[in-house]
């Protein structure tokens, strides 16, 4: 079940409507090709071998055996890959160090986690490749590790750099420790609003690290030229990004580097920045052979960045008539092997979505013996709102109001400020609020043991560069290229947004995803951009092609262009010879496309802004077995403010999917080590993601207050979904047993403990 | 020190009557600015800006380019130097934004 509420719908043929996606057909028939399905004559294995230590110096590596070994043609190692200097570049909250990255590609001076790769061989075969493997030898000095962040920030923890100083701190720390960074953002005076407030609620929490769970683990295939020109498949996020960060940790130029965008089987974030890339590329310009990669699920879980765990404290002050006054927010996140988790949006998203004048986060970026963290949807947002509104519900609780009344007195509105400065300017919360308080779930009665549970979120989503290309076929057909990968159905409501503009049919338009030599630059399918940005560009691309059209209908009739409009797919005179003209089809035109001057084509490059924001409300019910621990959910209703739905199936997916992960954060999900740091459960019968036998069906509630800044009023729609879910999960069991949890993931034996009040 | 005593009048600029409220934010301003963290700037779009920050402190410039996003009155947009900067406007330089 799922209903839409709608602000401001303008009539529209196709943009809203439900097609079947032009990627279908190929992905149920198998015949969809992803980053393993690649082949080139005279292709070789790659295969990498990992650290078994959680953290140990390397003292030597000996790889003659296995170049030795016949059918290995080449083995390579960290001094195959150049060094790279060290500084932070690139935006501050997503600052790339290349110096850590080539590390965390292959582990130089010391192996920071298990499974870090340490060397990697190209052979005939996969066997050949893992007897090769066994055959390096790699003389180890085991050193102390650390996991836990809390642990790692102690005075006296294991270093996973020696030389780290916190940055953030003035003055600056005269000694090492694994804080990377520090981060303080502030509004308003703090201690006067806690000062003003009647109650004051504090909670301290922690969440485990959770794998983004893309059903298709990282796979491409390499191919270096004796020219110095290179390919790449490569199953990925943003093929133009991972473009740029392999050519640059091999030392090439990016001209000379063209990737092909494989299908992608998932990839929520994980797949942002490249994993086995670099080394493919590597292998193949040392063995002089296509080489290809694909790695087993134990090493995504092993290698591949999870999203980060935490501990958090969140204090809120409050009156007694429901209003906010101040709320100060600690979130210690770990960061993995190398610097960069996203505690940057934590501190940003935390309290983002309430009108409250005085207002702090600090953040934590903290290096632990485990993979380096990569974005997981919405990344750094759902852990802080899990933090947040827990404490909201105390909060309403400790006062005696609704919750959702309670969130509806203090939401921000347009002109409110954010803890980062900027003041909203969009509209869309209150609607997702309000939506709920309509839902006849909302007062329905709780039976014994259950509980409902609460929860709201924000996220920034994000514009930027897009490309699109827009070629009209001599048969009237339209094929419609971008540079953006095909997460999530944006194939579809690309098709559509084109179709609509261009007053087409919607099975005339073909989209594709084109490489990194056919297209204009293209920034990765993150931040919920996609039907956003390029959206922009393909209608801009759109637009520029019904001039072109125009312009040569004007030819053919011999009037002046200006005396052209083009109506429902046709062109049509206006002038005085508007009686004489019959209007021209975009397929009577394109006949014409030769005598009237060639090709039609358009291909525009956007930098798009007018970003609006994601809001999010949810609510959960859920049953908790007293005996078992257990939690069924027993409902789950996810209202999100999605501007205009271009496919509403679509976004109706985003929704369900983004509460599906946040439903299994909460109760499930979570990296088990053992005392020597290893990993013990690398795989999905261990590491427990929700299947549909453990889900109700998730109603989605689309909200569709518009954006102004898009041509169709669209929002970004991935990411804000999965902001509340982890609370209102969270806050439903919390309910249900009458004791506020405070640790995620709530497994069974939590909640026992919780229930006979051993926590 | 106040933003007044950083008032500068961005060199493209004719005719503009009121200057826009600039902000930095997080550490940037400790980073770049010596802890200075608003100015007031007469512009007609985000070029001029730019270049009056970059003549305030050398190479400033470059990293807002490359590191922020930038709020206008609120609307959120990549730095680009063709965005109207409307009199009177506040615009922030916040850390710029990627998902996942």
């Amino acid at each position: 079940m799922s209903a839409t509420i709608t602000s401001g719908k303008k009539k529209l043929k196709l943009v809203g409507t439900r097609p079947v996606r032009p990627d279908g057909v190929p992905k149920v028939t198998g015949l969809a090709r992803f980053g393993a399905d690649y082949s080139l004559p005279g292709m070789l294995w790659g295969k990498i071998l990992r650290s078994p230590h959680a953290h140990a110096r390397i003292r030597s590596i000996d790889t003659s055996k296995a170049q030795a070994l016949p059918g290995v043609k080449a083995v390579i190692t960290s001094a195959d890959l150049p060094e790279q200097e060290f500084e932070y570049v690139g935006p501050e909250r997503v600052a790339v160090n290349f110096w850590h990255m080539t590390r965390n590609i292959m582990a130089r001076e010391k192996v920071l986690y298990e499974g870090h790769a340490v060397a990697a061989v190209a052979a005939i075969s996969r066997t050949v490749a893992d007897e090769a493997l066994r055959l390096i030898k790699v003389d180890y000095e085991v050193l102390p590790h650390v996991i836990n962040v809390e642990e790692a920030m102690q005075p006296d923890a294991p270093l996973l750099f020696e030389d780290m100083i916190t940055r953030g701190v003035e003055p600056a720390p005269n000694k090492p420790s694994n804080i990377s960074k520090r981060i303080e953002l502030k509004i308003g005076d703090l201690e006067a609003g806690f000062a003003a407030a009647d109650e004051i609620v504090e909670g301290s929490f922690k969440t485990a690290p959770v794998h983004q769970g893309y059903i298709e683990p990282q796979a491409c295939l390499a191919r270096f030229d004796p020219d110095g020109q290179a390919e790449l498949w490569a199953s990925s996020q943003g093929h133009f990004v991972i473009r740029a960060l392999t050519a640059r940790l091999l030392g090439m130029d990016i001209g000379n580097l063209r990737v092909y965008p494989a299908e992608i089987g998932g990839g929520f974030g994980g797949k942002n920045v490249p994993y086995v890339e670099p080394v493919a590329l590597a292998l193949s310009r040392k063995s002089g052979h296509p080489v290809k990669i694909v790695m087993s699920r134990e090493e995504v879980f092993k290698a591949c960045g999870p999203a980060p765990g935490s501990s958090m404290t969140v204090r809120i002050g409050v009156r007694k008539d429901g209003k906010i006054v101040a709320a100060d927010g600690l979130f210690k996140f770990q960061a993995g092997a190398v610097p960069g988790s996203p505690v940057m949006n934590a501190c940003m998203c935390a309290f983002s979505p309430y009108d409250i004048p005085n207002v702090r986060t600090v953040g934590y970026d903290v290096v632990c013996n485990r993979p380096k963290t990569a974005a997981y949807r919405a990344p750094g947002s759902p852990i802080s709102a899990y933090a947040v509104e827990n404490v909201i519900d105390m909060v309403a609780a400790r006062i005696g109001m609704d919750p959702l009344r309670f969130r509806l007195e203090n939401i921000a509105r347009p002109g409110t400020p954010t803890v980062s400065g900027p003041k909203h300017t969009h509209e869309g919360f209150a609607e997702t609020i309000q939506a709920l308080m309509q839902h006849p779930g909302y007062t329905a009665p709780l039976g014994k043991n259950q509980g409902r549970g609460f929860a709201s979120g924000y996220w920034f989503n994000n514009g930027g560069e897009s490309s699109a290309a827009v070629h009209v076929n001599e048969d009237g057909t339209v094929l419609v290229a971008t540079g953006s990968a095909d997460l999530s159905g944006t194939r579809a409501s690309i098709a559509l947004m084109a179709a609509e503009t261009l007053g087409i049919d919607y099975d005339k338009v073909r989209p594709i995803v084109a490489d990194t030599a056919s297209i204009g630059y293209s920034h990765i399918s993150a931040g919920s951009r996609t039907t956003f940005a390029t959206g922009i560009a393909v209608v801009d691309a759109c637009k520029k092609v019904i001039g072109d059209l125009c312009a040569r209908a004007a030819m053919i009739w011999d009037v002046n262009a200006e005396d052209v409009v083009w109506e429902d797919g046709c062109a049509r005179c206006t002038g005085n010879k508007a009686g004489e003209c019959e209007p021209l089809s975009l397929k009577a035109i394109a006949a014409k496309r030769s005598v009237t001057g060639g090709p039609i084509v358009a291909e525009v490059s956007v930098n798009a802004g007018g970003v609006a924001p994601g809001f999010a409300t949810e609510f959960c019910d859920v049953e908790v077995d007293p005996e078992t621990g257990a939690v069924k959910v027993l409902r789950f209703v996810a209202a999100q403010d999605v501007g205009r739905a271009i496919h509403p199936a679509y976004v109706e997916g985003q929704i369900q999917g983004g509460a599906a992960q946040g439903i299994g954060w909460a109760l499930n999900e979570e990296y088990i080590y053992d005392e020597a740091g290893r990993l013990t459960n690398a795989g999905f019968l261990d590491y427990r993601v929700p299947v549909a036998s453990d889900l109700p069906r998730i109603e989605a509630v689309l909200v569709e207050v518009l954006n102004p800044n898009h041509p169709f009023g669209a929002k970004g729609v991935g990411e804000a979904n999965i902001v509340p879910s982890l609370a209102a999960v969270a806050n439903a069991v919390s309910r249900a047993i009458g004791r506020r949890m405070t640790e995620l993931p709530m497994s069974p034996p939590k909640i026992l403990k919780a229930v006979n009040g051993e926590q | 020190m106040n933003s007044e005593n950083h008032t500068r009048h961005g060199s493209q600029v004719t005719g503009v009557k009121a200057p826009a409220r600039v902000v930095f934010t997080g550490d940037f301003s400790d980073r770049y600015t010596g802890g200075v963290k608003e100015f007031e700037i007469e512009a007609k779009n985000l070029r001029g800006v730019i270049k009056t920050l970059d003549e305030l402190y050398p190479g400033l410039g470059e990293h807002l380019e490359k590191e922020t996003t930038v709020a206008i009155d609120g609307e959120i947009h990549e730095v680009g130097y063709y965005q109207p900067v409307r009199p009177g406007c506040e615009i922030f330089f916040i850390p710029k934004i990627e998902g996942g």
